[in-house]
């Protein structure tokens, strides 16, 4: 796992060649479920079920809601990684100087 | 129906989650569709259960309020299920649909009596995932004029978890029995 690839997978996940079908569709589930809800219907449903069972999507789906809502309250507490990305410990001003405001993944056009 | 068949319960041998199971059918939040719904995940199912249940019914916050911060949570997700669920222990201690209904939706309104600490709280939950970008050093200095930095953390805690498996349970398309 490299940052490249998790920025693709999260901005680019969809025209991507380095994710398989299955992982596209997880990807797309963690992204409909926090900004396009209605869209994870029986249709998507039946997408999933191409790749994961049953047992694997309630496990996919219940990660994904904790993350949904846990990300957002941490958010709002504005507090950042410890860690600079070359491993330094950095304060917390310095810190939000590196890491930045909310992944722009939670922004409604990023499901569109 | 929901998109995902919920386990029969006699499918559920792990004896801790047979037992949360049994404890969110008293309390009446979750009922047992979401327990056996998790329990396709075993790993998750307990703990999941387990913080759905204490962040809910334990704790240094009124439950009632929490209860009404829980549906409006719900309400907005557009989630059926944890919006028609209601918990028998808020309702034994004096919690009525009318109060519900204020606290989702005319919590502001003076004439509605809410406290200022209720006020503040129910607008946390409101305003999480409408609009987090409110939710800034001010607010959090009004907070506090009210609730202690723990309790903030449990009403924080409980909003994001309680938030993020109405989206899960609206994801799988999930409505209550009754």
């Amino acid at each position: 796992m490299s940052e490249a690839l998790l920025d693709e997978g999260i901005d680019n996940y969809a025209a991507s060649e380095r994710f398989t079908a299955a992982e596209k569709i997880a990807l797309r589930y963690s992204e409909l479920m926090s900004v396009k809800p209605d869209a994870v219907d029986a249709n998507f449903f039946e997408e999933l079920r191409k790749y994961y069972s049953d047992d694997e999507i309630v496990e996919l789906g219940a990660f994904i809601g904790f993350n949904l809502g846990y990300h957002t309250f941490f958010g709002t507490l504005k507090f950042y990684p410890l860690f600079s990305p070359d491993g330094r410990l950095v304060s917390q001003a310095e810190s939000e100087t590196i890491y930045g405001a909310a992944p722009t993944s939670l922004k409604p056009e990023a499901a569109e | 129906m929901s998109h995902i068949a919920p386990l029969p319960k006699e499918a559920i041998t792990n004896p801790e989650l047979r037992a949360l199971i049994a404890e969110g059918e008293a309390l009446g939040v979750p009922d047992d569709l979401f327990g056996r719904i998790v329990a396709r995940a075993p790993e998750q199912a307990v703990p999941l259960m387990r913080a759905l249940l204490m962040s809910h019914a334990q704790g240094h916050v009124d439950h009632k309020l929490k209860e009404i911060m829980r549906i409006l949570l719900a309400r907005f997700a557009g989630d059926k299920y944890f919006a028609s669920l209601r918990s028998s222990k808020a309702r034994a201690m004096g919690l009525t649909e009318t109060r519900i209904d204020e606290g989702c939706y005319a919590y502001e309104d003076d004439s509605k009596g809410f406290s200022e600490a209720e006020r503040c709280a129910l607008r946390y939950a409101d305003l999480m995932f409408l609009d987090a970008a409110q939710l800034d050093k001010a607010f959090y200095d009004e907070m506090k004029t009210y609730w202690s930095e723990a309790q903030i953390m449990e009403l924080g805690a409980f909003i994001a978890f309680h938030y993020g498996m109405a989206m899960f349970m609206r994801s799988l398309g999930a409505k209550a029995a009754g």
